[in-house]
């Protein structure tokens, strides 16, 4: 895929988790800046045998301005927890660039555009979309399962020691169903919790 | 959208007053005049917002220089429809190959639009692009591109006045202020 196909025209149906997300990948549209969505899935946290045990994907890669991007339009318990994660990622993999954009940073970004109307259809839990055609299970009523979600990680080159270039974007999107990343992420949780501490 | 008659009454605070931002002002004209002595100097205005920084700078610049303005497209715009990129709505009206560009901003945010507009100009060759921005808001920052030259660094709030608008209100005011969340939730 060249630059300008990765910048220009319609996109495939990229499975973002939450409407905020699509309206923040059409204004990177809108402003020509290549991005690519959940590519990267970083480990955070291994158990004594050097299994993950948790992971986190960052919602965006803008690799020209070579940062990630992670929006938190949901409830305030998940973004301690996505405060939590960023900050274990900042210690675990310096050199990377992560922007967090909290659901205030996003209203604000609507209202800069004139679209303050649609702050609430794009914020919290009603924002949440599920991908097409997928029915597992009843949506999650505190929005996204990230720990089950992304605890696959790159399975089994998960590097406890990752070095900083560990950051190198994968391929632009994660052609897996979100319900079969939910899956394998609930598999790799599973084996986690069940794996042998010594 | 609810404004008040005399639109002073929507501000929740006055970030900077006017005789803080004429004494930036000058201060900027200053150390532009002394950076650019000698070279063939156009100012860049990127419509509509940075209009009144742009007339005062370009009087406080005390050198030969063009002017010019330029458009460009805002996500969002007057429609409601979000698909689309970014278009130049006015360009330059005269070429800047080989010469020195000082683009003159109100304020810089994510930074989308600066890196939009840096990436033309570079095509148009000219000798050099710096930046000039009067706001520097660096909450929200995306695209980490270098202001040459800054006025204020601003806090996380919604400003509006001296070229800044709501919905293409309040660009008139003298001074630089926060506007009241009442203001843009009604």
């Amino acid at each position: 895929m060249t630059d300008e196909d990765a910048i220009i025209g319609p996109r495939p149906d990229h499975g973002f988790a939450h409407a905020s997300e699509a309206e923040f990948a059409r204004i990177l549209d809108f402003y020509q800046v290549a991005w690519e969505y959940e590519p990267t899935v970083f480990p955070i946290l291994w158990d004594l045998d050097g299994n993950v045990l948790e992971s986190f994907a960052p919602d965006f890669y803008l690799p020209d301005l070579e940062i990630f991007v992670e929006l938190t339009t949901l409830q305030q318990r998940l973004v301690r927890k996505k405060n939590r994660k960023v900050r274990r990622l900042r210690e675990l993999y310096p050199g990377l660039r992560i922007k967090l954009f909290y659901a205030r940073d996003f209203r604000a970004l609507m209202l800069k555009y004139g679209r303050a109307a649609l702050v609430s259809e794009l914020s919290g839990a009603l924002g949440q979309v599920t991908s097409r055609g997928e029915t597992d299970g009843p949506a999650e009523p505190e929005g996204r399962p990230d720990d089950l979600d992304r605890a696959s990680g790159p399975k089994g080159d998960a590097d406890p020691i990752a070095p900083d270039t560990g950051a190198e974007p994968g391929p632009r999107h994660d052609r897996r169903s979100r319900a079969a990343r939910r899956r394998a992420g609930r598999r790799a949780a599973a084996a986690a919790v069940h794996a042998p501490v010594t | 959208m609810n404004v008040s008659p005399d639109l002073v009454s929507d501000v929740a605070e006055v970030l900077l007053t006017e005789a803080q931002i004429e004494a930036k002002v000058a201060e900027l004209g200053q150390q532009i005049s002394a950076d650019y002595a000698g070279r063939d100097l156009t100012l860049v205005s990127v419509l509509k917002g940075s209009l009144p920084f742009m007339a005062d700078l370009m009087r406080r610049v005390s050198l030969p220089l063009r002017i010019d303005l330029m458009e460009v497209s805002s996500y969002g715009g007057t429609s409601t429809e979000s698909s689309g990129l970014v278009r130049i709505l006015k360009d330059l009206s005269a070429p800047i190959d080989g010469r020195d560009v000082l683009l003159v901003e109100d304020i810089i945010d994510t930074g989308l639009t600066l890196n939009y507009l840096i990436r033309y100009l570079k095509g148009k060759n000219p000798r050099s692009i710096k930046v000039c921005a009067l706001l520097d808001k660096p909450a929200r920052r995306l695209v980490e591109i270098p202001l040459d030259y800054v006025g204020f660094e601003i806090p996380d709030a919604f400003v509006v006045g001296y070229g800044l608008d709501f919905g293409e209100v309040y660009r008139n005011l003298r001074f630089v202020g926060v506007l009241r969340p009442e203001a843009y939730e009604s």
